[in-house]
């Protein structure tokens, strides 16, 4: 990634600025006097823990909300922004994390989704293609403008929604955290679509949970926290001190790790295979040890994962807990052994959203605590408000919904089903992507604890610091076959990268597995 | 929820527990406004007598729609719930009757066919992949067919023994509330403690993240499934036991009256919601709703309106408390659920709730017939989905009218358990008499036997009425008018040809008695030959449908039989030119629509009753017998076959 450039100290003109913002919901106070600028050709940085805001400042910002106070300019004039149309008529343009795409229509189609060129009151398909196309390669992806949008990867997905941005002739772009689910290649050219966009004028409000990405892209950044805007700096500003500015407080050590002696293997995976997707994958985890499992998405590692929970099945090799063989594509067999898996998509498959804290933690335990068919619901009640307590899961009780949660409270009530189920070996899948800073701490600490109590972790990670930080021995899958072992001494960014790119050859002469830039990730 | 309601709510005190009860549950407090805004238009609704009747009237509806939470909980469908009702209480009489199964094996094979049908359903979701809505509809129509084929389209007698379930514990209580009340207890005890009930949350609200918890989410949904159908097998067995006797064609659309219940007890489509108490209160509304606008006599057209208002005034009201509670709590990541029902919220709450008051009042006011001072008579007609009952009803009106008699006309939507429900309004609305077109002979019968103990004088009209006892029965002879039609077609034939018969509704009476009156007719004509025999449902656009059909296989049919008109105007138009030409069709009922055809020579023939006369001497009689004085055991109004040539003194 390159240092950004020499910023021009001038702000030749104000695309957007906001006075004293304050919004309330019943109970809480979301926003409160909030002062953002943004000008012509800058990438500012909106930059805070979750909860502290951001979402609801750009969600003023499109229309979705109405400020309760304070005052939104565009260009000098003070606006009112009602709708999505008063949004789009400013030129304001936001991607969110979901994207607002329809999987069945083509790339075209989703661009111009309501605003398709007419002629003689019939859509123009031909012109919107060649719109489209023209658009996508400004954007600068390979994408074919009538391929369905369900047949491409998140990464193009994300490219279209810029190209839509863009056809709306945007002024100002909001991007949320759109790293979050890009590998570092993706996020290179990412980065560079949002640089020729800054250079054509646009103006670009980017949140992102990366520190390292700030000093890479932005040009001022703006710091929220409980809802207040704390202070403005320039992108250059040390990381650390970021860090400060947004909790309040001075994060000790980023990766907290604490090695615990290693006992003996609670999980061994032996040529793990399914065809077409991951080949021969073998390994061992062992009690005490954290295993991490890193490579580029794709890669395969979110299915060798849940095939060894049994979630999906798989085609030859064999699966160990403490010795025993585990039996195929069975979940209910893979939990009783004590393999718990969270998964990466934590409110898709991990959460069940409108229910509360308690029936979530609850749920892995739910036949355990079936007497005769009858559940001992106050059981449930008393051992959810005590690992609740224990994980220290922020909520105003046990009965809250969890939807209503922070995304690192609701890690830990998916943790925290599997902890109740005294779970052996726990396998986890992203467990801190999307979360802030601070609750990303607890989680490591969560695991030092498990691994100190004898437990076994294989932590599957996008984000490669995390992975070197906290794993004891890292494993790097590439092409669905395991690339290389590193230990932690010899584990650095290069080397894993290095295996991660590799096109590993398969012990007998098998065709080369499908190389799959953008597989489809988990489901 | 709850809990956060509270705490949120700080007025406290009696009325605030009773408002926050009220706002927290938008279903109860339409059930409420219903209730108060009955009891204020009719001073019959807040009898005793009255409300044991609503809570009869309710109880399949709720024992069906308990069944239906199960699987709209974990974010199903289950359109089969009817079907599978009268399947169960089929095979329930026909094993005890016709195979001569002890009768407790017999409830337990009942029983065990609607778990079964509801296996088969969540075997196809589970593990043939199939939406739940297009395998529970695959269902219905299986259901359905087999119960016609076990009967062979004709009601069975039920077994006495477990018809007392359609009876009343010590003279008034009535068994189905019992079996509803402990249906309801069993559903609350599923949902809320048991591990398969816990289940069908977590499956509602977030499939794939049961299964990866550990839920063996296929095998649960066939269980889920088995539920539903376990207790549309209850629900079967109480309505055939109320009418003493399993129709084939019973619960016909129940499976959206249950889910209408399901989901104006606050449950979502979604999944993941809903309650036992919040169906039973659904289930209650809807039993309110056609109870009271019996009792305010209004119009059976516009009763259908109502209901149908009133079920999306409900739901708005539980989501504009929704609203009004939750604020936007999904918006700021931390915001907690905490509901600060504004004001604006409980304003609009309040004017939801007017409006169904208000349309409920209007309506009635503008339906209800003269004042209580004159003479009040029940009519109580098995459709009004066919000219030949809208001219009975227009008849009975004029008769009314002239006699200066208040008389309430309801349709009971060819369901006997409807009828049912309708002459027990009628009975402890306290009319003078009751005039009721059954649905079906048997299963009136529990019904009239009611009316009878109140010394209510039963008119039948059209049908009769088996086992209870009727002042008289004012009809035209269905087999008599099949054979004149047998014969006129014959005649026209010359004695030779081929011809197709289109039969109504399977396991309706007039269907039956029309088809034997004609095969007997058509016994003195050997050369003729009946090729086909197919049901069209007494309906025109069926009978459209299956006579193009029937073209196709039997090109050279030369003579049809409709057992109406509607039929036969369809068979008509499906022959287009050929109709009257080469081939002469024969319809029933002398309706004015057939009586222009027969006109213009499309039909040849059509069986005049005179429905209009029918209502008006059943009127006239029934007001003789509400005086006491005698009446003929049997009044038959003529019928005759009309043809071209005096088609002129019918119209």
């Amino acid at each position: 990634m390159t240092a950004p450039e020499e910023q021009p100290t001038t702000a030749p003109d104000e695309l957007l600025r906001i006075e004293g913002l304050r919004k309330t919901f019943p109970g809480v106070v979301a926003l409160d006097n909030v002062d953002f600028d943004l000008r012509r050709g800058e990438v500012h940085v909106l930059l805070g823990e979750n909860g502290a805001g951001k979402s609801t400042l750009i969600k003023m910002l499109s229309g979705a909300y109405r400020p309760d106070h304070g005052r939104i300019l565009a260009e000098g004039r003070e606006v009112r922004i009602d709708g999505a149309q008063d949004a789009e008529r400013l030129g304001i343009a936001t991607i969110y994390q979901e994207f607002n795409l329809v999987p069945d229509l083509t790339v075209a189609e989703n661009i111009y989704l309501g605003r398709q060129p007419r002629r003689y009151g019939l859509v123009d398909h031909r012109r919107m293609r060649q719109d489209a196309a023209e658009l996508l390669r400004r954007v600068g992806v390979d994408v074919r403008p009538d391929a369905k949008v369900r047949e491409l990867g998140i990464a193009r997905l994300q490219m279209v929604e810029i190209a839509k941005a863009l056809s709306l002739d945007a002024r100002v772009l909001i991007m949320d955290e759109p790293t979050a689910v890009l590998t570092s290649e993706e996020v290179d050219k990412l980065f560079a679509i949002v640089r020729q966009l800054r250079e054509d004028g646009v103006g670009i409000v980017f949140i992102t949970h990366h520190l390292e990405e700030i000093a890479a892209l932005g040009d001022r950044v703006t710091v929220l926290r409980d809802g207040r805007s704390i202070d403005q700096v320039p992108a250059s500003t040390p990381e650390d001190e970021l860090v400060q500015l947004m909790v309040g407080r001075s994060i000790e050590q980023q990766y907290p790790r604490e090695r615990p002696d290693t006992g003996d293997a609670l999980l061994s995976v032996r040529g793990l295979t399914r065809d077409g997707v991951f080949h021969d994958i073998s390994f061992d985890v062992h009690a005490g040890e954290v295993v991490g499992l890193a490579g580029l998405v794709g890669a395969g590692r979110t299915e060798v994962a849940r095939a060894v929970f049994g979630a999906d099945p798989y085609d030859a090799g064999t699966v160990d807990v403490r010795g025993e063989r585990l039996a195929r594509h069975d979940v209910p067999a893979a939990m009783s052994a004590g393999i718990g898996l969270v998964p990466e998509d934590r409110k898709g498959q991990g959460l069940v959203l409108d229910a509360s804290v308690q029936e979530n933690l609850g749920l892995v335990t739910l036949r355990s605590a079936t007497r005769s068919g009858l559940v001992d619901l106050k059981g449930q009640r008393t051992a959810a408000a005590r690992i609740a307590k224990q994980l220290g899961v922020r909520m105003s009780g046990i009965g809250q919904h969890v939807r209503t949660l922070s995304g690192g409270n609701q890690q830990k009530v998916v943790i925290g089903k599997w902890l109740l189920a005294d779970t052996r070996v726990l396998i986890l899948d992203e467990p801190t992507r999307g979360i802030d800073v601070g609750a990303k701490v607890e989680i490591y600490q969560l695991i030092n604890e498990l691994t100190a109590s004898g437990h076994a972790v294989l932590m599957i990670s996008s984000d490669l610091p995390e992975v070197l930080g906290m794993s004891d021995r890292v494993l790097v899958m590439a092409q669905g076959r395991i690339a290389g072992e590193l230990p932690a001494e010899e584990a650095t960014q290069d080397a894993v990268m290095a295996l991660a790119v590799s096109t590993p050859t398969p012990p007998h002469a098998h065709p080369a597995p499908k190389n799959e830039e953008e597989g489809p990730r988990g489901h | 929820m709850a809990t956060e309601t509270l705490k949120s709510d700080t007025g406290a005190g009696g009325t605030s527990v009773i408002r926050r009860v009220l706002l927290d549950n938008g279903a109860l407090s339409a059930l409420v406004v219903l209730v108060v805004a009955m009891s204020l238009l009719s001073g019959d609704f807040l009898t005793t007598q009255n409300l044991l009747n609503v809570g009869v009237q309710a109880a399949v509806t709720a024992i069906l729609a308990f069944g239906v939470t199960f699987v709209i909980v974990s974010a199903g469908i289950d359109l089969s719930v009817g079907s599978v009702a009268a399947l169960s209480a089929t095979v329930l009489a026909w094993s005890a009757t016709s195979a001569g199964v002890p009768v407790v094996l017999a409830v337990v094979l009942a029983i065990v066919t609607g778990i079964a049908c509801g296996f088969v359903n969540g075997a196809l979701i589970s593990y043939g992949k199939l939406p739940p809505f297009i395998a529970t509809l695959a269902m219905l129509s299986i259901a359905r067919g087999l119960s016609l084929v076990i009967s062979q389209g004709s009601p069975i007698a039920f077994p006495d023994s477990v018809s007392r379930l359609g009876d009343t514990l010590g003279g008034w209580l009535p068994v189905p509330v019992l079996v509803m009340i402990a249906m309801g207890l069993v559903t609350a005890l599923i949902l809320g403690r048991t591990f398969i009930g816990r289940s069908m949350y977590a499956i509602g609200g977030n499939e794939e993240a049961a299964r990866l918890s550990g839920l063996r989410v296929k095998r649960q949904k066939i269980v889920i499934y088995a539920l539903s159908g376990l207790f549309a097998a209850v629900a079967g067995i109480v309505l055939a036991s109320r009418l003493v006797s399993a129709q084939p064609q019973a619960a016909q659309g129940y499976e959206l009256d249950a889910i209408a219940a399901v989901v104006i007890g606050g449950a979502s489509l979604a999944g993941g919601v809903g309650k036992a108490s919040g169906t039973l209160i659904g289930a209650l509304i809807l039993a309110v709703l056609r109870n009271g606008l019996n009792l305010l006599s209004v119009s059976a057209f516009w009763q259908q309106v109502v209901i149908g208002v009133v079920i999306a005034l409900a739901v708005l009201l539980d989501t504009l408390r929704r609203k009004a509670g939750s604020g936007a709590a999904s918006s700021a990541g931390t915001a907690p659920g905490a509901p600060g029902s504004g004001r604006r919220g409980a304003l609009k709450f309040a004017g939801a709730a007017l409006a169904v008051a208000l349309v409920v009042g209007a309506v009635s006011y503008f339906n209800s017939g003269s004042s209580g001072s004159t003479k009040k008579i029940g009519m109580s007609l098995s459709t009004l989905n066919n000219p030949f009952f809208v001219q009975m009803k227009e008849g009975a009106q004029a008769e009314a009218e002239k006699a200066g008699i208040d008389l309430t006309v309801t349709d009971a939507q060819n369901d006997a358990s409807q009828q049912a429900n309708q002459l027990q309004n009628f009975t402890s609305s306290g009319v003078s008499s009751i005039i009721v077109n059954p649905v079906d002979s048997d299963a009136v019968g529990p019904g009239v036997r009611s009316a009878n103990k109140a010394d209510i004088p039963v008119i039948a009209a059209d049908r009769g009425v088996n086992k209870a006892d009727t002042a008289t029965l004012v009809a035209s002879d269905n087999v008599a008018g099949g054979k004149l039609a047998a014969d006129a077609l014959a005649d026209k034939l010359g004695g030779k040809g081929s011809i197709v018969i289109l039969q109504g509704t399977a396991g309706t009476s007039a269907s039956r008695e029309r088809g034997a009156g004609f095969a007997e007719g058509l016994k003195a004509y050997p050369d003729i030959k009946v090729v086909a025999k197919q049901p069209a449902d007494f309906d025109r656009t069926k009978g459209l449908d299956v006579m193009t059909n029937l073209i196709q296989s039997h090109p050279g049919v030369t003579g049809v039989f409709a057992e109406n008109d509607e039929m036969a105007l369809g068979a008509a138009k499906a022959l287009g030119s050929k109709a009257g030409k080469s081939v002469s069709v024969v319809g029933f009922d002398g309706t004015p629509d057939g009586l222009k055809a027969v006109e213009a020579g499309t039909l040849y023939a059509s069986v005049a009753q005179q429905p209009a006369e029918l209502g008006k001497i059943a009127v006239r009689n029934a007001v003789k017998a509400a005086k006491d004085e005698k009446v003929a055991s049997t009044v038959k109004v003529p019928v005759k076959v009309v043809t071209r040539e005096n088609v002129a003194d019918f119209s």
